[in-house]
């Protein structure tokens, strides 16, 4: 056997060996990917959302301060992103009681059985 | 070496393939144990791709002539730093390059992303393993840089002496990352697709990914501008050629999405217009890639042995169909909760600004493919030059140059008539002091020149606004904080990385609108046979022909050199060295141009031929504010390290959002 075909067989070897071992062996039964919850998935948004509204609503104070917009404008503008900053705490709250009493009950029911 | 440089590359195409179906059946089975074993591929690729490349690098060190790849660009004479280079010199190498930046990018991707174990990023992992099976395939079955010739040759045929120029060992590397980097935003944006997640966690996991590859791809251009202007001496950096073109798509492109996504993370709105842009710049770069290998067109970057032309447009229409089909389905999720708050706001000159960055780029893209349209369709194949583009682009570019300077001044959201008329009253004064002070001073004969001017009028007018948004954020911060005015300044660079890092890279852009516009339209040239002792006048210079000088350089290379002494107001200021090499087994000679710059202008002296009785004809270009490009690149550059620096509120927002997520839904996802 020539020594480039040796290596080629160790490579392949080592290669057939990384890739396989997870394949196996016993791993711990978790699963890689959480199932999609829509929820979980409005709540990782809903958060996403509330900085960028209060990033913009700092942005607001800069346009403000070097003359942007009119005191009017900016009265305005930062009412409505504030209310759109509590819609979206508020949101936020509700899906965390929501998630909260979730969990209570399935530990209850766990508890019971 | 050349075995197992062979062999690793079919490792590689077998390992990618697998991490592909890996993946996608992890994806889809939920299953940890394929998904653990897909996770070895990227990096197990990678590392064969790495060792193939070492064994072709190799193969032209020590100059081995039983490939046929290293005989065709290289040979025994060639410098060690053009060997380097040879790699990518060819069609097959620079195939190979482009493997090892792709397999390169995806295991940082891989690294970057494993912790977060998302869907997402096994999603990405599998489609940017699927374009490296597409390339693995290419190199093993079409175009094998390991091919052997069965008799070696004693020495090579040499590398083009056109390509032995140092910006050649930079331009295509930083081309390619550019244009290889935006498969990780691709590869996020169809991820997101497939898995219909569908809000902006990949907008938020390729930001980084976006702006590198947007930047070397900027690089890229310019630093390919840079070659053609000392390589191919004609005095000129950019000739609309079909692949420079293809290279400046997608950076139209890119530019106009890195601006409109913008406007998705602060409204949550355009989802389907940056899904469309992301898709758009990575179809631009095959489309690069499609015409630089097809042999469809002639051009200096085009490779000789271009015949991968129906594998690239197979690959092009797939693409296209799968990211049509795929946005069509998805067209309910990706629908904008919220609209623009008025037309008169910063999020309407983006969009402004996206739409005339595309007709740029439309244009281009007619440009660059109507000789072939027109070849396969009337048989005729009809050339369309730089009077085309100049023609359209030129125009839309002004425009472009104006949104530079008015973005900044509107505020986000909404802006009122009267605020706007007292931000604008300060750079208007400016702009048209600046204009009346040209006016005598610049020549306005023709539309070139009066486009000058108004390009003039309008760098002064967007670099005015910038100059303003930099004070009234300072002075703003000063009264705040007491700060000192340098201090403030850097507090609010550093604080508003993103934004002042953005009026960084618009300064460098303006500064390249200056010298496009200066050089273009006030350049002049002069071109005269002349025996020793004669002179050349060209603007204030005189340029006197002092010897014409042979040089051995190597066996196989001659240059022949021609001094001439540089006066300016009776004062020897330079001496030019203008060349031409002779390369053995080289039909034709290339010339090596001397330059003298400086921030005025450039003088630019080539010798265009000679005679046995050492009289030469010299071509002098005398081309204003050239230099202004260059520094523009590295202008762009800073403010791209001020964008892309890690922000550590950013950071620490992130990692309290995750422990927000823990703290409810555990375990955390993004």
């Amino acid at each position: 056997m020539r020594f480039v075909h040796f290596i080629e067989l160790l490579l392949i070897a080592g290669i057939l060996i990384a890739i396989g071992i997870p394949l196996f062996v016993k791993l711990p039964k978790t699963r890689p990917f959480a199932t999609i919850n829509p929820t979980k998935e409005e709540y990782n948004h809903l958060l996403v959302r509330k900085e960028e509204v209060l990033l913009s609503i700092r942005e607001l104070e800069i346009d403000f301060k070097t003359d942007k917009i009119s005191g009017e404008d900016y009265e305005n503008l930062r009412r409505k992103m504030e209310g759109e900053a509590m819609e979206t705490l508020e949101r936020i709250d509700q899906l965390e009681r929501e998630s909260k009493k979730g969990r209570k009950s399935v530990t209850k029911n766990f508890t019971l059985a | 070496m050349n075995d197992i440089g062979e062999f690793t590359l079919m490792v590689a195409l077998a390992t990618s393939l697998y991490g592909t179906v890996a993946y996608v059946m992890a994806a889809r089975g939920n299953r940890m144990d394929l998904y653990r074993s897909a996770g070895k591929a990227p990096v197990i690729t990678w590392a064969c791709v790495m060792v193939s490349s070492i064994a072709l690098w190799n193969a032209l060190f020590t100059n081995d002539f039983s490939l046929q790849y290293v005989w065709a660009y290289s040979n025994i004479e060639l410098d060690y730093f053009y060997k380097f280079s040879s790699f990518w010199g060819g069609q097959k190498g620079s195939l190979l390059f482009w493997a090892l930046i792709l397999t390169s990018y995806m295991t940082a991707v891989y690294f970057q992303g494993r912790p977060k174990n998302l869907l997402l990023v096994s999603y990405a992992m599998a489609v940017m393993l699927a374009i490296t099976t597409f390339f693995l395939f290419l190199l093993n079955f079409s175009t094998n840089p390991f091919e052997r010739i069965p008799l070696p040759p004693l020495d090579g045929r040499g590398l083009n002496p056109m390509l032995q120029n140092y910006w050649m060992v930079i331009h295509p590397p930083t081309l390619y990352l550019g244009y290889i980097g935006f498969t990780v935003p691709f590869a996020f944006a169809m991820a997101a697709l497939i898995t219909k997640n569908l809000d902006d966690a990949w907008i938020r996991l390729t930001r980084k990914w976006t702006l590198i590859a947007w930047f070397f791809l900027c690089m890229g251009n310019l630093f390919g501008a840079s070659w053609a202007y000392v390589e191919l001496g004609w005095g000129g950096y950019w000739a609309w050629d079909p692949v420079e073109n293809a290279s400046f798509m997608p950076l139209i492109v890119a530019t106009a999405y890195l601006h409109s996504v913008m406007i998705q993370e602060k409204k949550d709105m355009m989802k389907v217009w940056n899904m469309s842009l992301i898709l758009l710049t990575f179809v631009m770069t095959i489309f690069g890639t499609f015409i630089t290998r097809s042999g469809l067109i002639q051009s200096v970057h085009t490779f000789d042995e271009a015949t991968l032309g129906y594998y690239f447009l197979a690959f092009l229409l797939f693409i296209i169909v799968l990211c049509v089909v795929l946005i069509i389905k998805r067209l309910p999720l990706l629908k904008s909760k919220n609209e623009l708050d008025s037309f008169l706001s910063r999020e309407a000159s983006f969009l402004l600004n996206n739409l005339v960055l595309l007709g740029i780029g439309f244009a281009t893209f007619w440009g660059t493919i109507f000789p072939i349209i027109s070849e396969a369709v009337r048989g005729v194949k009809i050339t369309v030059g730089p009077p085309f583009y100049n023609q359209v682009n030129v125009p839309i570019g002004l425009i472009l140059l104006a949104l530079i300077g008015i973005g900044p001044v509107i505020a986000w959201r909404r802006a009122t008539w009267s605020n706007l008329k007292k931000n604008f009253m300060k750079p208007v004064i400016t702009a048209s002091v600046g204009a009346a002070a040209l006016f005598p001073i610049v020549p306005l004969s023709n539309r070139s020149e009066i486009y000058t001017y108004i390009a003039f009028i309008l760098c002064i007018f967007v670099m005015s606004t910038i100059i303003m948004e930099f004070f009234k954020g300072t002075r703003a911060r000063r009264e705040l904080h007491q700060e000192t005015a340098v201090s403030a300044l850097g507090t609010l660079v550093w604080r508003n990385k993103r934004r002042y890092g953005g009026y960084i890279v618009h300064v460098g852009v303006v500064m390249i609108f200056a010298g496009i516009a200066a050089s273009q339209s006030y350049g002049t040239h002069v071109e005269k046979h002349v025996k020793i002792g004669e002179t050349i006048e060209i603007g204030d210079y005189m340029l006197r022909y002092e010897k014409l000088v042979p040089i051995q350089a190597t066996s196989v290379k001659t240059r022949v050199v021609a001094q001439l002494a540089v006066e300016k107001n009776g004062r020897r200021i330079w001496t030019a060295r203008p060349e031409k090499e002779f390369y053995k087994g080289q039909d034709q000679p290339v010339s090596e141009v001397d330059v003298r710059s400086t921030l005025v202008s450039d003088l630019y002296v080539i010798l265009a031929d000679f005679r046995e009785d050492e009289s030469a004809t010299l071509k002098v270009y005398l081309n204003p504010m050239v230099s202004w490009l260059w520094m523009g690149g590295w202008v762009i550059a800073l403010g791209t390290v001020v964008c892309a620096w890690p922000d550590r509120l950013e950071q620490r927002r992130r990692l309290e959002r995750l422990k927000r997520q823990q703290a409810v839904f555990a375990p955390a996802q993004e």
